[in-house]
């Protein structure tokens, strides 16, 4: 048997050198040994891009470690690179507005290299095609992301209590229908949220609105929130419709319903409205992610790789559906890409009214007075509570 | 020098890795947060001129009622806690015997899995067409209106939630209870309330203090009730601050909504433990 013939002043002599040693090595680890990231990748993105079936291969091919951090919002994304996370991620994956009129104005993320990556629009769904506006900067010469999934996102409704076209017939309208208390839900995404009240309020959200807008706006907010049955994530939001708990729910679209119509759902549908507040009588809003590198002062050289590995065909198909949710993907527009999709995944996003759909729909901007009609929104949320 | 000798001490020296620890993990997010507070709406640099409009800017709004509804929905659930939890915490310290160890397993049970998976295990429970209202429907024929998405039932989500909380500190204070004293009460003719008012209480206080207290604290704090189970039908102020720290990016006012948090919690329970002091409870003075 060994025996332990340390003295106490030993150990703790030891122990202390030990502690010091971890110290340094990881001190050594995070000074010169950082400045080597060729074998690490973070990404900051919406769900689906931090899943395994679309890490695994990107991990086992280049041997690095790749992180990935899911958000389920835009501004939380961008506010952490706002407060210095630019040194920790080196991709951030994003809906349409923050690259060009967001990020890239506050020096939050870099270009890509065009002769690259241009190549890869041509292959995209024509709305998509190189110069594409979302994807370049102010000027139009710089490239500032890639562009893969994309959706319809207005409302969502049980055809078998609401047809298809009479939702689309009546639009945003159907929230402001006093017979349609508590037979709708309200899914919690604030930005969303505060861009249908504009619509239901009858206007554009995308632009600067005048005190009377406002006022309307205000009184679309104490309507639509008083009259919610609930508001939840977007799981509690199908769960209540597919139970008959509500008809119809704001904010909504392939993305947020694909989980229940690939449950066998199909009676579960995103809607356009026929018509609506926007350029042109458009009625919907639609969002289109753009990934961007981060403007890290030591990003990983895998960065532009890792955009260049999602491009592919199979794992185009794969980000399509990930787990959580599903979506079109701008790649489709390549047969190699669409021949992958079965009918069912086909159904599953809507394909048949997709194309329709998107040229109905404005695409998501910058809301110029985002802080002032949330703050109206969160203080009608307190005001209608327990109501 | 003797000072010096002083903290250099054996004992102070060896606090200095864990005090360091506490310094960095503990104290310096809360003063961030703190200095936070004091920044201009809506911006993200600490360095700059500080003033107190985030907190004028609370005052001046509806943000009371948030607070009011935290503060209520705790106190309710403590309450209705302290009411389920006592009888329990007696039983399983002098009435199920050998079964104790059995019931005290089922209440603990359910801490193993996460709290989000068991609302959401509610909200199946309780949802149309779902446990409860399905098997009425198909049984009875029956179909009363869902009580989801209800101020009561994230009530009833917190009550459930913290049960743990309150039942473990209130069976240890009932456990201290010397079952020699309840004799002695009873045979000096005490009647049941009596004891119960008497001796069962006082002697068991130190438990329920610290059920009471744990409880609150977690309780105010809560958020995945309302959100999931309640539909949101009211919004606690913790909704508040996730808002404001998320969507508004606004983190200025999303520290202050805490700070005022930290201190209204901090006052209640400063509050308590003054009227309880615990050493004195504990037996210590």
């Amino acid at each position: 048997m060994s025996k332990f013939n340390q003295t106490r002043r030993d150990f703790l002599q030891n122990s202390a050198l030990m502690a010091g040693g971890l110290a340094a090595g990881s001190m050594a680890g995070v000074l010169p040994a950082a400045a080597d990231r060729s074998k690490e990748l973070n990404i900051l993105c919406w769900e689906g891009y931090n899943s395994a079936q679309v890490l695994d291969p990107f991990r086992t091919s280049t041997g690095a470690t790749v992180r990935a951090e899911s958000l389920t919002n835009d501004p939380t994304m961008i506010n952490r690179l706002r407060a210095g996370e630019t040194n920790i991620w080196d991709l951030i994956n994003v809906n349409n507005p923050w690259a060009r009129k967001v990020m890239n104005p506050e020096g939050l993320i870099k270009p890509i290299d065009k002769a690259r990556f241009e190549p890869y629009f041509d292959k995209m769904l024509p709305a998509f095609k190189a110069p594409y506006k979302w994807a370049m900067d102010d000027a139009g010469d710089q490239l500032l992301g890639m562009a893969q999934r994309f959706g319809p996102y207005s409302f969502v409704v049980n055809t078998d209590k609401i047809s298809r076209a009479t939702a689309e017939d009546q639009g945003w309208d159907l929230w402001n229908d006093a017979a349609n208390d508590k037979k709708y839900g309200v899914q919690a995404s604030d930005d969303w949220n505060v861009f249908d009240l504009c619509c239901i309020a009858g206007f554009d959200p995308f632009r600067e609105h005048t005190d009377e807008e406002v006022a309307k706006y205000t009184d679309a907010a104490k309507r639509v929130f008083k009259g919610a049955r609930m508001v939840g994530d977007l799981a509690t939001m199908n769960q209540a419709l597919v139970s008959g708990e509500i008809d119809f729910y704001l904010t909504g679209g392939t993305y947020s319903c694909s989980p229940a119509r690939a449950d066998g759902n199909l009676n579960i549908r995103a809607i356009t409205p026929l018509r609506g507040p926007f350029e042109g009588g458009k009625g919907g809003i639609s969002w289109i992610e753009i990934t961007s590198v981060v403007n890290n002062p030591d990003v990983s050289p895998l960065a532009e790789d890792f955009l260049e590995y999602v491009q592919s065909p199979e794992m185009s198909h794969t980000v399509a559906f990930a787990e959580g949710t599903f979506n079109p993907v701008t790649q489709m527009g390549n047969s190699a890409c669409f021949d992958l999709f079965s009918k069912e995944e086909l159904d599953v996003i809507q394909w048949d009214s997709l194309e329709e759909e998107m040229a109905r729909s404005a695409e998501y901007d910058i809301v110029p007075d985002y802080d002032k009609l949330l703050d109206i929104m969160t203080a009608v949320k307190r005001e209608t509570s327990g109501g | 020098m003797d000072r010096l000798a002083k903290i250099f001490r054996p004992g102070p020296r060896h606090a200095i890795p864990v005090m360091l620890f506490l310094l960095l993990g503990f104290v310096a997010p809360l003063v961030t947060v703190v200095m936070y507070s004091f920044v201009p709406s809506r911006t993200f640099d600490l360095w700059q001129d500080w003033n107190l409009d985030n907190y004028a800017e609370i005052f001046n709004s509806s943000s009371y009622i948030p607070f009011v509804w935290s503060l209520g929905l705790a106190a309710a659930t403590v309450l209705i806690l302290a009411v389920i939890c006592y009888p329990v915490a007696f039983g399983i310290t002098r009435v199920f015997g050998k079964y104790a160890t059995f019931i005290t397993l089922l209440f603990t049970l359910p801490l193993f899995v996460s709290e989000n998976v068991r609302i959401y295990g509610w909200i199946l429970f309780f949802i149309k067409n779902g446990v409860l209202l399905g098997s009425l429907k198909s049984m009875f024929g029956y179909e009363p209106e869902s009580i989801l998405f209800t101020t009561g039932l994230t009530l009833m989500g917190m009550v459930y939630v913290y049960l743990p909380f309150m039942l473990f500190p209130m069976t240890l204070g009932v456990s201290m209870v010397p079952q020699q004293t309840r004799d002695a009460a009873f045979d000096l003719g005490a009647t049941r309330w009596q004891v119960f008012k008497e001796v069962d209480l006082p002697l068991a206080m130190p438990g329920i203090v610290i059920g009471f207290l744990l409880t609150f604290v977690l309780a105010v704090g809560a958020i995945a009730e309302a959100k999931v189970l309640g539909g949101q039908r009211i919004i606690p102020i913790t909704q508040d601050i996730e808002t404001a720290f998320t969507y508004a990016q606004n983190w200025p006012l999303g520290a202050a909504l805490s700070v005022l948090l930290m201190l209204v919690v901090g006052t209640l329970v400063l509050v308590v433990l003054r009227r309880f002091d615990l050493d004195t409870i504990l037996g210590k003075k």
